[in-house]
């Protein structure tokens, strides 16, 4: 068991590193709380100014009704007519919604209808923000004539009935949380294996090293080892931080979970060795690794839905473990889902491993004969 | 000020010394503009959703045919395609090859003939909030559109929706801007922070110490020639955005040029004092790609809003020079903004460079004399 040594060598190694080591320990916990409170993309507490220049009661209690929402903030509610679109394009409100009396005209002359007329401004820079917006607003409307319709015997022709699966309260949290655990195992696991043989190199202690009598794959075994359990450690502590402290459900077995990280864990301290023998200085290896990093975050489809990247980044997509591992926890967590719908997943990520360690290993035997 | 003219003439041969960090430099915000340009991207369309029409109808095949003949949605006939189509679309809804199950029920066409309200039955997958609630949308504005030749409810009360700023609401026109912002500011930090901490490595630093020059000029004069290098970077991305995406430019290209001058001047700040503080070059880039980079992504509205953010991450949010620039930014760019718009942002990136530039001073003053 030369191995034992050498790990144990990698272990002393990474903890002398004294300026980095908060950041191994403190950092997971402080990135899932932070980033879990701040990748919540629903919309709340959207600021908006109302003009109301309707004499209606119909308006007073819409506006009312937006007032009490959570979703909305209103500014500031004007009684005569005012430029709304300064406001926007300052950004300090995201909608402003003005109230009318349309006249009718009827035999004995003009009298106002008894709905008002309602223009919506919308700032549209954010298209996400503003669609979800409007339909909320459309959504308040809606409640206010159903609430009203009886008194005018009318009916809707038709009514959809929704329902939500998988996240019924449609918290960004459920499905963000179980994609930032995945984040856990990516971040710092790359970051301290890419430089764990280039500072070797640098420090010309590899040598040493060589000169024992390890085998190449001992070596670098011996490299990948730590990191893989410190970045399993943090992994579970997201896991802790997003069923405690988040409340997320896990409706599927979290063995599976266990399995994909571990093949994940395997593609991903093979790419970052790989890093660590092709660059010279420690330098280059954080900025590669770096860049790696946001590349693989970017197109795993954890922010942004992945299914509209144009045709040539589909193919980065295809072979980003980070995207393979972020479908299969967050079928696991959400959806509960048994092997069955993500042994696919699995099988490509494990193909995917077998490819990057190989290419790894090659180079890393080369690199130990020069 | 014909000491500081010397420094910053030698931080400039530094600069020039050095083309392969230059082309980095240059380079790499053109990646990064691809990467993230090309990879965040809301807008959703075609969206999978299968359909079982159990009332196989003439007005059920109406709405059918709605749902087709439009771009929101890629319409599967589960009833066609599987014997069994409920446990079908159940299936495909878990793997997550359908987003949307729409089931018109069997008495759909006469709840129709006799005005009664029909129900359809939708279910969504909910996993990821965002989509299910445009998909929700689609669905109501499909149902709209369908219920507008019967007597409607909507008719009672007229609402006229009108988006402004980005009437295709594209939502490269909300990413594109905002990466302006995020690579400015990685790209300035980077370049001052690596400019002090060079010299700490390479022992030349003493050199700087013994010199007659004072602190705050050394400082000073090692920002400078990064203003320009800052600012060429900035106009290259500036043209990709506007060329390669295709992001109109609304507002002042001299108000623009203002605001990115305080910005780029906040980040080069930023830089000095990281520069200041770490000892050498390698924790110099760590720290500032971690600085800049997460809270400028996370805390500055870039992606996620902020005024859904708790309180304390919305006081943190302040002190992200990103925030303020990236209302500036999407402003005079997107939306036409002007001058008078921003004075507030534009004060605090001044106040912002102020602190960072004194603070950096007087850590460096104190390095020195802990030197000598």
């Amino acid at each position: 068991m030369r191995l034992r040594y050498l790990v144990k060598k990698e272990f002393i190694e990474i903890f002398r590193q004294k300026e980095l080591l908060p950041m191994l320990f403190i950092s997971p916990m402080l990135m899932i709380i932070i980033l879990g409170y701040v990748v919540q993309t629903d919309i709340e507490n959207l600021p908006v100014n109302i003009v109301n220049l309707s004499r209606n009661k119909a308006a007073y209690r819409i506006i009312n009704r937006i007032e009490r929402s959570p979703l909305f903030v209103v500014k500031n509610v004007y009684n005569e007519p005012r430029d709304m679109v300064d406001a926007l394009k300052s950004g300090k409100v995201k909608a402003a919604i003005i109230f009318r009396d349309p006249l009718e005209s009827t035999p004995g002359g003009k009298v106002p209808v008894p709905y008002p007329e309602i223009q919506v401004l919308m700032d549209g820079v954010d298209s996400n923000t503003s669609a979800v917006a409007a339909g909320y607003f459309n959504g308040i409307l809606k409640n206010y004539i159903l609430s009203d319709v009886g008194k005018l015997g009318m009916s809707m022709p038709v009514e959809v009935k929704t329902l939500i699966r998988f996240n019924p309260e449609l918290k960004s949290i459920n499905y963000m949380g179980p994609g930032i655990v995945a984040l856990l195992l990516t971040i710092l696991t790359l970051f301290f294996t890419s430089i764990s043989i280039v500072r070797e190199k640098e420090q010309q202690t590899m040598d040493t090293l060589l000169i024992s009598r390890l085998t190449t794959l001992e070596i670098y075994i011996g490299k990948a080892v730590p990191m893989g359990v410190i970045g399993f450690i943090h992994m579970t502590i997201g896991v802790a931080v997003v069923m405690f402290w988040f409340r997320i459900p896990v409706r599927g077995n979290l063995l599976y979970l266990v399995l994909a990280a571990v093949i994940f864990l395997c593609t991903i301290l093979s790419y970052a060795l790989l890093i660590s023998t092709l660059v010279s200085t420690q330098q280059q290896a954080l900025f590669f690794a770096w860049f790696s990093m946001i590349t693989f975050i970017l197109l795993s489809g954890l922010f942004t839905p992945t299914e509209n990247v144009p045709g040539w980044l589909q193919f980065i997509v295809k072979v980003n473990p980070l995207a393979y591992l972020i479908k299969v926890i967050r079928e696991i967590f959400l959806k509960g889902n048994g092997i069955e719908y993500f042994y696919r997943d699995l099988l490509s990520l494990a193909v995917i491993a077998v490819v990057i360690m190989g290419v790894s290993l090659l180079n890393f035997k080369r690199f130990i004969a020069k | 000020m014909k000491r500081i003219k010397a420094v910053i003439i030698k931080e400039f041969a530094h600069i020039l010394r050095d083309p392969t960090s230059l082309t980095i430099v240059f380079m790499m915000p053109v990646l990064m503009m691809f990467i993230f340009g090309y990879s965040i991207n809301f807008d959703l369309e075609n969206v999978e959703a299968g359909i079982i029409d159990l009332s196989d109808s003439e007005p059920s095949q109406n709405l059918v045919k709605k749902y087709v003949n439009n771009n929101y949605f890629t319409i599967t006939d589960l009833k066609a395609d599987y014997p069994s189509p409920i446990d079908a679309g159940e299936r495909l809804l878990k793997s997550g090859k359908l987003k949307e199950i729409i089931i018109i029920p069997a008495d759909f066409a006469s709840d129709i003939k006799t005005q009664k309200t029909a129900e359809i039955g939708v279910i969504i997958d909910g996993s990821d909030s965002n989509i299910a609630n445009l998909v929700y949308q689609y669905n109501e504005r499909i149902i709209m559109d369908f219920t507008s030749q019967f007597r409607n409810i909507d008719d009672i009360l007229k609402i006229h929706t009108k988006v402004l700023f980005n009437p295709e609401v594209k939502s490269a026109f909300f990413f594109i801007p905002g990466l302006i912002a995020i690579l400015l500011v990685m790209i300035s930090a980077l370049l001052t922070s690596l400019s002090i901490s060079r010299e700490k490595e390479t022992g030349s630093i003493d050199l700087l110490f013994i010199s007659p020059l004072k602190s705050p000029e050394i400082i000073i004069g090692k920002t400078i020639p990064y203003i320009f290098v800052s600012l060429i970077a900035g106009g290259i991305i500036l043209l990709f955005a506007r060329f390669w995406f295709g992001v109109p430019i609304q507002g002042n290209l001299f108000v623009l040029l203002l605001f990115s001058l305080l910005y780029i001047l906040t980040s080069l700040s930023l830089g000095i004092l990281i520069s200041t503080i770490a000892p050498s070059q390698k924790i110099a880039m760590f720290a500032t790609l971690l600085i800049t980079l997460l809270p400028s992504i996370m805390l500055s509205g870039f992606i996620f809003p902020l005024e859904s953010m708790p309180l304390p991450l919305q006081v943190v949010s302040r002190i992200v020079p990103a925030t303020y620039f990236l209302k500036i930014i999407r402003g005079v760019v997107v939306k036409g903004a002007e001058l008078r718009h921003f004075v507030a942002e534009g004060t605090a990136l001044v106040i912002f460079t102020a602190v960072l530039l004194t603070v950096a001073s007087i850590k460096f003053s104190r390095n020195r004399k802990r030197v000598k």
